[in-house]
């Protein structure tokens, strides 16, 4: 859920980067203190990024025939932790922006908050929590990514409904309509990606069993 | 596999071009995209951007417009959502008849055209050096640059692999679909781990401290060109606001 370059009046583009900030600047801190105390890290937290970006390039089959991809949001979050996904978040939306005109630089801060700070931080919590009430791994995974995807797209729906109020009904009447109209292609998109991340979490927990059954 | 985008901008006629020219040439149209008002600015800006693509940094038309195609695509269906009200009678066209919508989709295709032409251009490893220079943390700017490498190599794994699939009949049909993109995503985070882990024995046994210099072929920035940059973009802004 992308908003576009130069889609927000530059105030809003403005306070969403402000309010980013802070989060990027934390995970920013954590991320150079794995690096100083073990430098080869950032060749993995670059390949997660690298990988995180190639998700975006990947289509996603959906049952309404739009074609999206996958926001790798909840995957992230699991991988890394939230903290750091801010600023793992903000690189790869650099490059998407740059590389693949997908976002863009005035609309980066609220992007970031909606995909990189909401979606992983909600993906996290669902996922501790699931753990933590005994749901079986598939039903969490699931759950995780479901929910982390809503929370990306609702987040949108509300960054533009305070940019863009109904004339009539305000902001509830504004926020009912972006998030009626985008809850067509993105409900189906995060059933999508809750099952393609059920998926991957499975072929992973695999391949880690066999990988320990032949060392052992 | 290569990004239209990278690929014009590593081969364009404006690749030697200093990278803080093609920066404050682009970011600057995108400020004015953004604070003058759509009409006539953003069309001036808009103008302005698609006649330097074009005309100075020769994209081909074709490329030009296949890249602010999509962009467009995204900001045409949020302006519809725009362009009409919900009330206790349903949904109808909005009072304004639209004009907030065609605002909105004029400030935007100006904006992101702005941004495209310095995409276009400045290939990505020149902008992450720059950053550097204005204070981005160099272990930030690092990982930047590696991440770019790596999005290269993957790219290029995940369409073998989904070649591989498709060759197996692993796209046909919604439900393999999900479980081939599953399988492809499995395969590809431990591969591109893999990578990572040989990447690090090969760069240690090189004596890696962290930095990767690369060398750039573009130019230092000229006064003159910044000078007239600059005035274009005055003169751009004071047309704007004495035709407002």
């Amino acid at each position: 859920m992308h908003i576009m370059e130069g889609f927000l009046p530059a105030g809003h583009a403005l306070a969403w980067t402000c309010v980013s900030a802070p989060f990027v600047v934390l995970g920013a801190r954590s991320l150079k203190r794995i690096v100083a105390e073990r430098p080869e890290a950032r060749l993995d937290i670059a390949a997660s990024a690298g990988f995180t970006f190639v998700l975006s390039a990947l289509k996603l089959p959906s049952v309404t025939g739009s074609c999206s991809h996958p926001t790798g949001t909840a995957l992230g979050a699991m991988q890394f932790g939230p903290g750091i996904m801010a600023v793992i978040g903000a690189i790869v939306l650099l490059f998407q922006g740059l590389l693949l005109a997908h976002g863009g630089l005035s609309t980066m801060g609220a992007n970031v908050f909606s995909m990189a700070i909401a979606g992983p931080w909600v993906a996290y919590g669902v996922w501790r929590l699931a753990g933590r009430l005994g749901a079986p791994l598939a039903v969490a995974v699931f759950l995780s990514a479901f929910l982390g995807d809503l929370a990306t797209y609702v987040t949108t729906s509300f960054q533009l409904a305070l940019a863009f109020p109904d004339a009539e009904t305000g902001f509830a009447g504004a926020f009912a309509k972006f998030g009626g109209i985008f809850a067509i292609t993105q409900l189906p998109l995060a059933v999508a990606e809750g099952l393609v991340t059920v998926v991957v979490m499975n072929a992973l927990a695999g391949r880690r069993m066999r990988i320990e059954g032949a060392k052992a | 596999m290569s990004l239209t985008i990278d690929r014009l901008s590593q081969a364009g006629r404006w690749r030697k071009r200093a990278p803080s020219e093609k920066a404050v040439l682009a970011l600057g149209l995108l400020v004015l995209s953004l604070a003058l008002p759509p009409w006539p600015g953003g069309a001036l800006v808009l103008g302005a951007a698609w006649g330097l693509a074009l005309g100075g940094a020769r994209i081909s038309a074709g490329d030009w417009l296949r890249l602010n195609l999509l962009p467009l695509g995204f900001v045409l269906t949020g302006a519809a959502t725009l362009a009409v009200e919900v009330d206790s009678l349903g949904l109808h066209l909005a009072a304004d008849q639209g004009r907030r919508a065609a605002e909105v989709v004029l400030r935007a295709a100006s904006a992101a055209s702005a941004l495209l032409l310095l995409a276009a251009t400045t290939p990505a490893p020149d902008l992450v050096r720059g950053l550097r220079r204005i204070g981005l943390p160099p272990e930030i700017a690092e990982i930047m640059l590696l991440t770019w490498h790596f999005l290269f190599l993957l790219l290029d794994q995940a369409t073998a692999i989904r070649t591989a699939q498709e060759a197996r009949l692993g796209w046909f049909g919604p439900r393999r679909q999900v479980r081939s993109l599953g399988l492809l995503i499995a395969q590809l985070l431990p591969r591109a781990m893999e990578r990572a882990r040989r990447l690090e024995i090969g760069l240690a046994a090189r004596g890696f401290d962290g930095s990767l210099p690369m060398i750039s072929t573009a130019h230092p920035a000229s006064v003159p060109v910044l000078a007239l940059i600059l005035g274009g973009q005055a003169l751009l802004a004071g047309v704007s606001l004495w035709l407002g």
